[in-house]
């Protein structure tokens, strides 16, 4: 049941609402970050926090803000023990590619829907390359950064699958009242 | 369907996305000037989820295991064959090593050389592995309350894997040789022919084998050279193990690491630092404990008070001294020949523990005619 479906605390359902796309992003980076990998650090692990971003500023942008995408990706990055900025820079950069083209994005199902957040998580990826590069001043490895997208893109379709059961179950009732 | 996300496309968050951008970027820019920026937040995060951490370790450890003994199963008896024959060839070399190192030792002791420094160590379990695009971590189960602070070298049972770079209360990050952000000043051994040892820079691109710069153009090297750590910089101890020297790439070389982070579970930190050096007494300085005083007297004494036991003027720097009182002070290779002793310099013994019990040797104060004096305590140390 949704939570604005119960009668007389709509405002209060309305806040932890929007606080779902939020929250999610938060502990999906925060999963994606534990240090504990079943391959023995030879696997990178995928952008989890990325989904969350991509799918609410597609579905719900008043609900996804930069504010909120700035705030994801500024815990992406520190956990994942890089340098300050860069994940914080190419989320918000991210979300503001997706904002642009929403439509053209949001028309995409079924395997062209993958196509297009793989083309999204392409342009963050090549986005937090381009920023080490120039803070580094040498042109980094090329294989992490494709092994990270790879593994973001495999995930998607998952996460998506969750994330999407967890917007009809908490926050998709009140699309209706924008 | 398309009507669902006009609705909530609203004009006026032009400007938030703008503010938002350039905050990022800001932080970008200010990361890079204080890279340290959210340090207290990663080390407060491994430091709490620590308990969770080593919870977890042990079934990802059994998975682990498990994932690697199915390609095992196939080549058990190939293995066991070439480690058996490893392992002989292993225990000839363990009697040449324990020949040379007798060897070592005496000569070390004939020569009065300065030992090397005694590393204490702290056992620590690997509990987390970062492998991002931009920076591979371990997570070690040592903090600051074991005595693991920043800086220290990393090893486990074969060489070197990384140096610590943040450390919590219970937890560690290690940086590991292959992070792009590291840099190991290392000596490079020659392997054959007794050539000289080539100093370089061993930085970490994040492939499994970190890049060789070579300090002088003119070095050649081999494949197959040993590389230690140089200990240039004070921060890791001489001769650590770290791997031997393969071709890359475009004339390039590279470093083939003996340790293997990636397997690795124990490991030990090294509490490594070069002790404040103490200058001697006064009266335990070579040229006083020869028995050699200034041949002039300083100028000075007849304003300032004297001083008893040396010529040197108090607070003042050995450059604005006079002549007579650099002298005194000066190391005796600096002396004329007539004026060197057979003498032992007593910083010879009290730097060198052997020393302390070793019988005198009959050669010694033979060498010490033929030869220069040894060089004072900040000299070479190989």
């Amino acid at each position: 049941m949704a939570l604005d479906r119960g009668a007389g605390h709509g405002t209060a359902a309305r806040m932890v609402s929007a606080l779902v796309p939020l929250l999610c992003g938060l502990v999906f980076a925060f999963v994606a970050n534990i240090p504990i990998s079943v391959t023995a650090g030879q696997v990178p692990p995928p952008l989890l926090a990325l989904v969350p971003v991509y799918f609410w500023c597609l579905v719900r942008p008043d609900l996804m803000t930069p504010a909120a995408a700035f705030a994801i990706g500024l815990m992406e990055d520190v956990l994942s023990g890089g340098p300050p900025g860069v994940w914080t820079l190419s989320f918000v950069l991210t979300y503001v590619l997706v904002s642009r083209q929403r439509d053209s994005f949001a028309s995409l199902s079924g395997l062209a829907a993958v196509l297009g957040f793989a083309s999204a998580a392409a342009f963050c990826c090549a986005t937090a390359w381009t920023i080490i590069a120039i803070l580094d001043w040498r042109l980094p490895p090329v294989s992490p950064i494709v092994g990270e997208l790879i593994m973001t893109v495999l995930f998607y379709a998952p996460v998506a699958l969750l994330v999407g059961w967890l917007h009809h179950r908490l926050v998709g009732a009140l699309r209706s009242d924008i | 369907m398309a009507n669902a996300w006009k609705i909530a496309r609203k004009s006026n968050t032009q400007l938030p996305l703008v503010i938002v951008v350039a905050l990022a970027v800001v932080l970008v820019l200010l990361g890079k000037a204080q890279s340290n920026l959210f340090d207290q937040a990663r080390v407060g995060v491994s430091d709490r989820l620590a308990p969770l951490l080593e919870v977890a370790r042990a079934p990802v450890r059994g998975f682990d295991r498990w994932l690697g003994s199915i390609g095992d199963i196939f080549s058990v008896y190939e293995e066991n064959l070439r480690l058996k024959e490893e392992n002989a060839r292993l225990r000839q070399w363990h009697n040449v090593a324990i020949v040379m190192q007798n060897r070592v030792d005496r000569y070390q002791s004939l020569l009065h050389a300065v030992p090397d420094p005694k590393l204490n160590a702290v056992l620590a379990r690997v509990i987390g592995r970062s492998s991002r695009p931009f920076v591979r971590t371990l997570i070690l189960d040592a903090g600051t309350r074991n005595h693991a602070s920043p800086g220290e070298a990393v090893v486990d049972q074969r060489g070197m894997i990384g140096r610590i770079y943040l450390s919590g209360n219970r937890t560690s990050w290690v940086i590991l040789l292959t992070d792009p952000n590291s840099r190991i000043p290392v000596t490079v051994a020659a392997s054959k022919g007794g050539g000289s040892a080539v100093q370089a820079i061993m930085s970490g691109d994040n492939s499994s084998m970190p890049a060789l710069d070579l300090v002088s153009r003119t070095a050649k090297l081999h494949p197959g050279d040993q590389v230690v750590s140089s200990g240039d910089g004070g921060l890791l101890p001489y001769g650590l193990p770290i791997g031997t020297v393969v071709a890359g790439d475009g004339g390039a070389w590279r470093v083939a690491l003996l340790a293997d982070a990636a397997s690795s579970q124990d490991v030990e930190i090294l509490n490594y630092s070069v002790p404040p050096e103490k200058l001697p007494p006064e009266a335990e300085l070579p040229a006083d404990a020869a028995g050699l005083r200034p041949l002039v007297p300083p100028p000075e004494q007849t304003q300032l008070p004297p001083s008893p036991q040396t010529g040197s003027v108090p607070g003042k720097s050995p450059a604005q001294q006079s002549p007579a009182q650099q002298s005194a002070t000066m190391p005796p290779a600096a002396k004329p020949p007539a004026a060197q002793t057979p003498q032992v310099p007593a910083h010879a013994d009290a730097a060198s523990p052997q020393l302390a019990g070793a019988p005198p040797a009959s050669p010694a104060p033979k060498l010490a005619l033929r030869q220069p004096p040894p060089a004072p305590p900040d000299g070479g140390t190989e």
